[in-house]
This record gives structure tokens, C-alpha cells and sequence, in this order.
């Protein structure tokens, strides 16, 4: 199966064709905004770090915003600095694989008004150069999707995570990559886990890292733990931790676990792979788009609205209530298992159609909404 | 047959519940009318599809979930009192 999509020359294909405006420091988030106020065609992305933490913040840091730039979604890049700062826009934009990118530092271009219309100069041309870019034909396999669960509730584990799970069954039957994130929710499978990776090697990875996050979860929240491992919700229904956790990774489906990567890291593999996340939408998308993926699948049962910058976000409720109670948020219904009686699988085929028609270039409701939150994951203190 | 209950997987041995199931009437899953149920089942809970003996596997999504810990009848209310959690699972 193919859709239409942008060619990179680093033989990647984005299913948007969008100029990215990026601060490397929250310092220089006033000159980014700037810059989106006069061409709001611009995606603009601005975070609260990029300075001021420790070596492996740093790192993370640098990792997330080189993979924004480098996400296929993008076809050109202009990073803003301040000029001081532990995350250079200039590195970031060395870090560019084979699309434009520019760099400026405003302590270096006159000040932020000077280098406000700087920007809007150079990204006025970033958009030019994109404009006469036509989409080609491109196989399914060349498409990383993300999984994000966010708001979830009781109906989450019997209709729309499992109705992506049919959906991602189908991206790897087509030999796309589907990645499944937030550790945190995997907490009480990983005897599961292991049993469904490629090899045992894999398999004990996989183990320790679920392992490992749930002792992280222990030390760091104590008694509060619970609200994060328990069963959870009891009354609801759900007997154990095992039960709760297979609601979220049911969205993965049923192949063989192929890769495990580190937060923000791009796969190697086709297939099923998981990424290390915290279980926090918004910074467990960021991981994902870091690494690449063009299109991330969202299911949500409170009523979720977030989406992502440069990286289309389908929207799947749980239940009709939420569907019909915030028209314009959510994408696919996937309550209509439970009122319409349609089946897991005609619900997991029509996110499948319709994460393919996003590819080719359908606006999603966030897209439309420009619900476009960024944050990505920071651990350590900062000085 | 509108449904008042959803099986995930086909090896699974519960439905979940989508709307109360009174004790009684029939348990409609996935479209089809199976057999009443033998007691009110609330909407998320997990009602037996089949008769699930003492120590058994009860399976959702096609895994196991947690372990049966008396005999539990078909159309019964599966849940933590009549269950404990697998190997596997937290202890805590």
C-alpha cells in the first residue's frame, strides 16, 4: 500500500512539509513567538529548558530537539538562540541531516527585534524554498507510528486500545515501524512483554526496563506509588495491575517486539519496536517525534485535545460521550463498538484508512485546532 | 444483537460489560446471545464467558490477568474476590 509523501535526501518521506521554528533555549522563546506571529504557516516550537541542568539533561535535551529538526515531517529548520546557552542553536543546526537549516543567536544579530526580523527573513525564504515541493508515492513501510494513550478510562481497554492494536497489526503487516511508549504504563507485563520480543536477549531488556521503572516509580513517589501502579481503578472493573497495563499496550497488537530504543532515539528496525518513555502524553510524544514518527495515534477516554508540532495526531475516544461532547477534538469514535455494535477490527481498519488518508495530507482535528503542547522529559535538578 | 458486552481476543474466557447487566438476562456479546447471567454484572467488569475452575487462568486480551481462586460458574462476576494476581504481577 502507498500514500503521498514529501522525499528527504536522507531517503526518509514526511507525510507535512512544515518549516520548524525552534528556540535551542526558553530564553529565546519570545523571538520564536515573534517570528509565528508573522507567519503563523511556520510551526513554532518552544520549551522552558536548554540551559542550566546537568550533563545527561543536556544530552536529552540536545537529542530531542536535533530529532525535531530531523524528523521527517520537517523540510526546513530555523533554530533561535540566545548565544550563552548549554544547547547552541548552532549545534543543533549542524545536526540537520540533509534539509535547510539555519542558525540565529541574538546576542549575536542585534537583539531580539533585530533578530525577530532576521527570522522572519530567513524563514519567509525556508517557506519559499518548500512551496514548489510535490508529494510523491511512497510505500506504507517508510512510516514510523507513534502510540500515545492520554485520559484514559474504563472503556479504553475494550474499544479504542484495542482497535488501535488491530490498526498497528496492520501498519506491520504493511512493514511500517510502530513504536509503543510510556514504560510506565507497561508496569505489571513485562513477564508478557518478554515473551513477545524477537529474541531473549530482547526479551530480558525489555524485562529489566519495565523492572527498573517500576523501582523508579517506587523511590521517587513512596506511598503516592500506588496512584501510579495500582490496579488502579477497582470499582471500575479492573483486578490487577496486569489487567490494567495490557489495556495500554493492547494498542501495540499482536507482533513480535522487535527493537527497544532509548527516549528520543530513532529505530533501527522495522516492525514493532518500543521506545522508553514516561508515561506523561506530552513528553512521551515528544520521545516519539524525536525519533521520527510521522503520525502518532492517540487514544483518549476523558477527552484529550493535545496535539504535537510538525506531527499529525489522530485522536480515538473510547466512548460516544466524549466523542459527542467535544465535536472537533476527536477523529474516530471508537465508543461505536459499544453503541453502534461495529466490531474492534471495522474500528481498527477505519484508523488505519484514515491514519493513511493523514499521511497523504488530511488535516486531523488537532491540526485544525493547532493544539500543538511541547515539553519533553527532564530528570535531573537544575542548577 | 446489540451487544451489552465485549470479548477482546478469542481465546479470552470473559467479556467485559459495556452497560449493567442484571442478574438473569442475557448476556449479549460481541452480537451474539450467549446465556444469562448469574449475577449483576457492573459496566467495566468482567462476567465469565465459560465455567473457570479454582486455579485457572483468566484470560483478557489472550493473556493471563490474574488466576481464579474458588470455581466460578459461567455468567458469573469475575473480580478480585474470586481472583488473585499472576506470577508476574506486583506483590505489593
Amino acid at each position: 500500500m502507498e500514500f503521498l509523501g514529501y522525499g528527504r535526501e536522507d531517503g526518509k518521506f514526511g507525510v507535512r512539509n512544515h518549516v520548524l521554528v525552534m528556540s535551542s533555549v526558553c530564553c529565546a522563546n519570545g523571538v520564536v513567538e515573534a517570528i509565528g506571529r508573522a507567519l503563523p504557516e511556520v510551526v513554532t516550537v518552544t520549551h522552558a529548558y536548554g540551559c542550566g541542568c546537568g550533563p545527561e539533561d543536556t544530552r536529552v535535551s540536545r537529542r530531542v530537539l536535533a530529532g525535531l529538526i530531523n524528523n521527517p515531517n520537517v523540510g526546513a529548520a530555523l533554530v533561535i538562540g540566545l548565544g550563552c546557552e548549554f544547547v547552541s542553536s548552532e549545534l543543533l543546526v549542524q545536526s540537520a541531516q540533509s534539509k535547510p537549516a539555519e542558525a540565529l543567536v541574538i546576542q549575536q544579530a542585534g537583539g531580539s527585534a533585530a533578530t525577530t526580523a532576521k527570522g522572519i527573513e530567513v524563514a519567509t525564504r525556508l517557506l519559499k524554498g518548500l512551496e514548489t515541493q510535490q508529494r510523491v508515492v511512497v510505500p506504507v513501510s517508510e512510516l514510523v507510528v507513534g502510540l500515545e494513550c492520554g485520559g484514559s478510562d474504563a472503556f479504553s481497554g475494550i474499544t479504542a486500545n484495542p482497535a488501535v492494536g488491530g490498526a498497528a497489526d496492520h501498519f506491520v503487516r504493511e512493514g511500517a515501524t510502530v513504536i509503543l511508549a510510556e514504560t510506565t504504563e507497561m508496569i505489571g507485563t513485562a513477564h508478557i512483554l518478554k515473551r513477545r520480543c524477537a529474541t531473549t536477549e530482547l526479551g530480558e531488556q525489555v524485562e529489566r526496563l519495565v523492572n527498573e521503572q517500576e523501582k523508579r516509580v517506587r523511590a521517587s513517589l513512596g506511598e503516592l506509588a500506588g496512584m501510579v501502579i495500582a490496579p488502579g481503578n477497582i470499582e471500575g472493573g479492573l483486578s490487577s495491575i496486569t489487567e490494567k497495563s495490557l489495556g495500554c499496550i493492547t494498542k501495540a497488537g499482536t507482533t513480535l517486539i522487535n527493537e527497544v530504543v532509548e527516549y528520543a532515539d530513532c529505530p533501527s528496525k522495522r516492525g514493532l519496536v518500543i521506545m522508553d518513555t514516561p508515561g506523561y502524553d506530552i513528553e512521551s510524544m515528544a520521545g516519539m517525534a524525536a525519533g521520527g514518527a510521522q503520525i502518532i495515534i492517540f487514544t483518549t477516554g476523558r477527552g484529550s485535545t493535545a496535539g504535537f508540532p510538525a506531527v499529525p495526531v489522530i485522536k480515538v475516544s473510547s466512548n460516544s460521550q466524549v466523542y459527542n461532547k467535544m465535536p472537533g477534538d476527536m477523529d474516530v469514535n471508537a465508543g461505536s463498538i459499544i453503541d453502534e455494535g461495529r466490531t474492534i477490527d471495522e474500528v481498527g481498519q477505519e484508523i488505519f484508512d484514515l491514519s493513511i488518508r493523514v499521511a497523504g495530507g488530511e488535516q486531523t482535528c488537532a491540526e485544525i485546532n493547532r493544539s500543538a503542547p511541547f515539553g519533553y522529559l527532564k530528570e535531573g535538578p537544575t542548577f | 444483537m446489540k451487544s451489552n458486552a465485549v470479548k477482546v481476543n478469542e481465546s479470552d474466557n470473559v467479556a467485559i460489560a459495556t452497560q449493567l447487566i442484571k442478574k438473569g438476562s442475557l448476556a449479549v456479546v460481541n452480537g451474539e446471545g450467549l446465556f444469562e447471567s448469574a449475577e449483576d454484572i457492573e459496566p467495566g467488569h468482567k462476567i465469565a464467558l465459560v465455567p473457570i475452575a479454582a486455579g485457572e487462568d483468566v484470560l483478557r486480551y489472550g493473556e493471563p490477568i490474574v488466576r481464579a481462586t474458588c470455581d466460578i460458574e459461567r455468567g458469573g462476576w469475575v473480580h478480585v474476590h474470586n481472583t488473585q494476581p499472576v506470577a508476574g504481577d506486583l506483590k505489593e
